[in-house]
């Protein structure tokens, strides 16, 4: 191993255990896709994502030789945006290392297509959001990288464009250091097959992450929130609009590794038609991470008779002095609030977009402020 | 110590030399079966009932998804299927250890009922204590009989819905129960009868005792009520390790049951029950659940809701100690229109002990009308304590109403440190704090099994604050 010169006998043996760390956990990880294998009924972690019909179908078409075709485009980014290639091994390293929620095999097939998206590197205050956008009318799997900075201000969107025939397979780590704040859109657009996997690691900085699905047939959104540092803070939020025979399968983790922090999550679907909406979210507050705070709210709205939700939140609480809660409430349309709009002339239809508009809204207001 | 995967707590357990007369031996094989009906004196139906529910046990898998690590340790050849003491050996109250019998003390179990639950009696004599009870119950036509007698001497009542509310390939611990059943009562209240007190597993004649593979079939007709009540507060050893029974419950039209239990078993016993209840057109069913004992713990109660305005509800509370998981919950299936039900959930983890809440809600489709609410909240005591909450559920249609809220806490330090002001002990503090959190499900349970409760509660928290 080389060492930088002029460091310290303390600092090389701290760069010495890190790496073989690094070396110990890549085994690991490589073993963990040895292992993997294709979701299926028995895997908890798709319990009603139908498995044995939409992991099976991604990972045939993985691993059907189609190539991953598709245009990445970033505005707004200055000095920060690197283009990720093929050979670029740290950021390979990172996506080897990333948490899934039930679907390694898969990120096992996405790293062997590894080598496109974009890194930020984000070092000063961004005044126009940074905007990336990808987009295909075939396969893609953009991989994301976003760094930010100690004590710096940054808003990035990301939009993914499926063409209505396109199929997007996305991962995405996203680190904050101390101090830095972070807001991040992830928007897919229109895509037949869409699945994000996120990775938020923060290290005592402020993240706000909003999730927006517009008319994708079928999405799984697997994002995973670590806290490592006290007074970290995420929110996470989420709101869509589903109708036709769309599925939305959105999973994710609030992990607190450190205590004296706080994560906040809230998810809203309108569901109409005979779209399916499914969350299954966990709070997990590790041994010693005491004085944590951490919610988890799902709140769904049902348009039609056959429009289904499958809401499973979660609590796995291993300290003490944490203050923790769930909500999930599945109901109809306020009935009240419908006639109130139609006693004062509004036609049914326009009444019920504003309702259902309303509920959502909500999400967005908080994802601003916050 | 090292055959079973749990801390074993010493608190409680007693156990006397066996002298059994009937002893099925070791594993479950076709032989045992044969054995045990031999034994019971069972109609042929029964024999091959038991048979065919054996080959199911031996094909289906373990419990994959819902089961927690300590499961895997579990071996069925080292398991004995059916014991039973045709004339329980005498032994004097004088022997039962110290602490029992200052756990008895505590809990103020009557004297009759403290010889029974140490194992002096083989029953206690219940033909003096409530003769008058079961006069008045027969007059009514109420049946209440124990499993072997419900299905040989009543027959055309229990075997239609025998099997039916849980059928043998539910899943391998049902499969289980099928085959070695033993123990548990069969009840039938007739139609329109209200009957007026509780009714208690251990009050009934002959019982066989409260077996491993306990079986219970209760049928209210139309618009009857009952409420039955099993186990008790007082720490029961038991040399069984598994414990896996099932319960049935049918409430036609417009009837109402409710079910308590309360469960202690000691350490080293795993509890695996499977409670499920069918409420037809505006049948009321109530499951009213107390787990404190045993090293693990699986037992959801269900109420699948099959007629319309039909009501289920769970009341549970459950305590984790080290060594401990009590993995408990509730299970409702909206099966029909304008159904409602209720659950409420609290727990308590206390030292190491893991307190688990998993649940299901299932509006399926079609149905109009249909309301949940669930609360879960726990509560830890100490900086190693785990409680988890797997709720799962699922709505189908915009004509129902689901809810669910569930918090974790603890003890508030400024509650204890008022109360510790005022002069009470840090203990006595932590125990009134911990009646408090549960003091509006107590209150569900039947008066004596409150105080008594309540009591144990006291108890468990001068052991654990020191």
């Amino acid at each position: 191993m080389d060492f930088p010169q002029n460091m310290s006998m303390e600092e090389a043996f701290a760069l010495a255990e890190a790496e073989a760390k690094l070396k110990q956990a890549l085994t690991e990880s490589k073993a963990r896709f040895a292992n993997a294998v294709v979701p299926n009924r028995l895997n908890e972690d798709w319990r009603f994502g139908r498995p044995h019909k939409n992991a099976v179908a991604l990972a045939e078409l993985l691993q059907s030789g189609t190539p991953s075709q598709g245009e990445a485009e970033v505005s707004n980014a200055g000095e920060a945006a690197v283009i990720i290639t093929a050979d670029d091994d740290d950021l390979r390293q990172t996506e080897m290392l990333m948490p899934t929620i039930g679907s390694d095999a898969l990120l096992g097939m996405h790293l062997e297509r590894f080598g496109d998206g974009y890194a930020l590197y984000i070092e000063e205050d961004t005044k126009e959001p940074i905007t990336i956008s990808y987009k295909t009318d075939s396969l893609y799997t953009p991989s994301t990288f976003i760094m930010v900075a100690p004590g710096v201000k940054a808003h990035v969107i990301e939009q993914y464009y499926g063409c209505e025939q396109g199929t997007i397979f996305a991962t995405r780590n996203i680190q904050v250091a101390e101090g830095a704040e972070l807001k991040v859109e992830m928007q897919p657009y229109g895509c037949a097959r869409c699945m994000v996997i996120t990775n938020i690691q923060n290290m005592g900085g402020k993240v706000a992450h909003y999730s927006h699905f517009f008319a994708c047939d079928w999405a799984r959104e697997e994002t995973v929130a670590e806290i490592y540092t006290p007074g970290a803070d995420v929110q996470l939020f989420s709101a869509n609009n589903l109708q036709l025979h769309q599925v939305l399968d959105q999973h994710t983790r609030q992990i607190h590794h450190a205590g004296g922090a706080t994560s906040n999550l809230l998810y809203k679907n309108v569901v109409d038609d005979d779209a399916t909406a499914i969350f299954a979210g966990n709070i997990y507050v590790a041994p010693g991470a005491h004085q944590t705070d951490a919610y988890q709210t799902n709140r769904n709205m049902l348009l039609s008779e056959k429009a289904t939700v499958h809401s499973l939140p979660g609590l796995e609480i291993l300290a003490d002095k944490v203050r923790c809660s769930h909500g999930s409430a599945s109901a109809p349309m306020d009935e009240e609030q419908l006639f109130y709009l139609l006693s004062r002339g509004i036609p049914h239809d326009e009444a019920l977009a504003l309702v259902s508009h309303g509920f959502l809204q909500d999400v967005v207001d908080k994802f601003e402020r916050s | 110590m090292d055959e079973t995967p749990f801390q074993i707590d010493t608190r409680g357990e007693f156990s006397f030399p066996e002298n059994h007369k009937f002893d099925a031996g070791f594993g479950l094989t076709e032989a045992t079966i044969d054995y045990i009906c031999d034994a019971k004196g069972e109609p042929d139906w029964v024999r091959q009932f038991r048979k065919d529910a054996l080959k199911k046990f031996n094909e289906m898998p373990m419990p994959t998804h819902w089961a927690p690590e300590g499961i895997k340790d579990l071996d069925f050849d080292k398991i004995r299927y059916y014991l039973s003491h045709g004339t329980m050996p005498y032994k004097d109250w004088d022997e039962v250890p110290d602490d029992v019998k200052r756990t008895f003390e505590r809990l103020g179990v009557p004297e009759q009922e403290r010889a029974f639950l140490a194992g002096v009696d083989a029953q206690y004599d219940s033909e003096t204590a409530y003769n008058n009870m079961r006069e008045e119950l027969s007059k009514q036509g109420v049946i209440f009989v124990n499993s072997t007698e419900g299905l040989r001497d009543y027959e055309h009542i229990f075997r239609p819905w025998f099997g039916k509310v849980i059928p043998v390939s539910d899943n391998k611990f049902s499969a289980l129960n099928h085959a070695a059943f033993s123990g548990g009562s069969f009840i039938y209240v007739p139609k329109g009868v209200k009957v007026a007190q509780p009714l208690q597993a251990y009050f009934r004649i002959n019982s066989e005792s409260m077996g491993q593979f306990e079986r219970t079939l209760i049928i209210a007709d139309e618009g009857a009520e009952l409420m039955y009540m099993e186990g008790c507060t007082a720490p029961k050893y038991d040399s069984a390790t598994l414990h896996s029974g099932v319960v049935e419950l049918v409430a036609l039209k417009g009837a109402k049951i409710q079910y308590v239990t309360v469960q202690n078993w000691a350490t080293n016993v795993y509890n695996l029950v499977i409670q499920r209840g069918l409420a037809m057109e505006d049948a009321e069913i109530r499951w009213i659940d107390c787990n404190i004992g045993s090293g693990l713990t699986m037992k959801y109660p269900a109420v699948v809701l099959q007629g319309r305005r039909a009501r289920g509800e769970v009341v549970s509370i459950s305590l984790a100690h080290s060594g401990q998981l009590q993995d408990t919950g509730a299970r409702m299936i909206h099966a029909a229109p304008e159904t409602t039900s209720n659950i409420v959930a609290k727990s308590i983890s206390i030292g190491e002990g893991r307190a688990s809440y998993r649940g299901e809600v299932n509006v399926l489709k079609g149905m109009k009308g249909c309301k949940n609410n669930t609360e879960c909240d726990a509560l830890l005591i100490n900086p190693a304590s785990r409680t988890d909450t797997y709720p799962a559920v699922t709505v189908n249609g915009n004509a129902s109403a689901v809810q669910h809220e569930a918090s974790v806490s603890q003890v508030d330090e400024e509650m204890l440190f008022y109360m510790q002001q005022r002069g009470l002990t840090r203990a006595q503090a932590m125990s009134l704090a911990v009646n408090g959190f549960i003091n509006d499900l107590v209150k569900e349970f039947p008066m004596e099994y409150s105080v008594e409760l309540r009591r144990l509660i006291d108890l468990e928290m001068e052991d654990s604050i020191g």
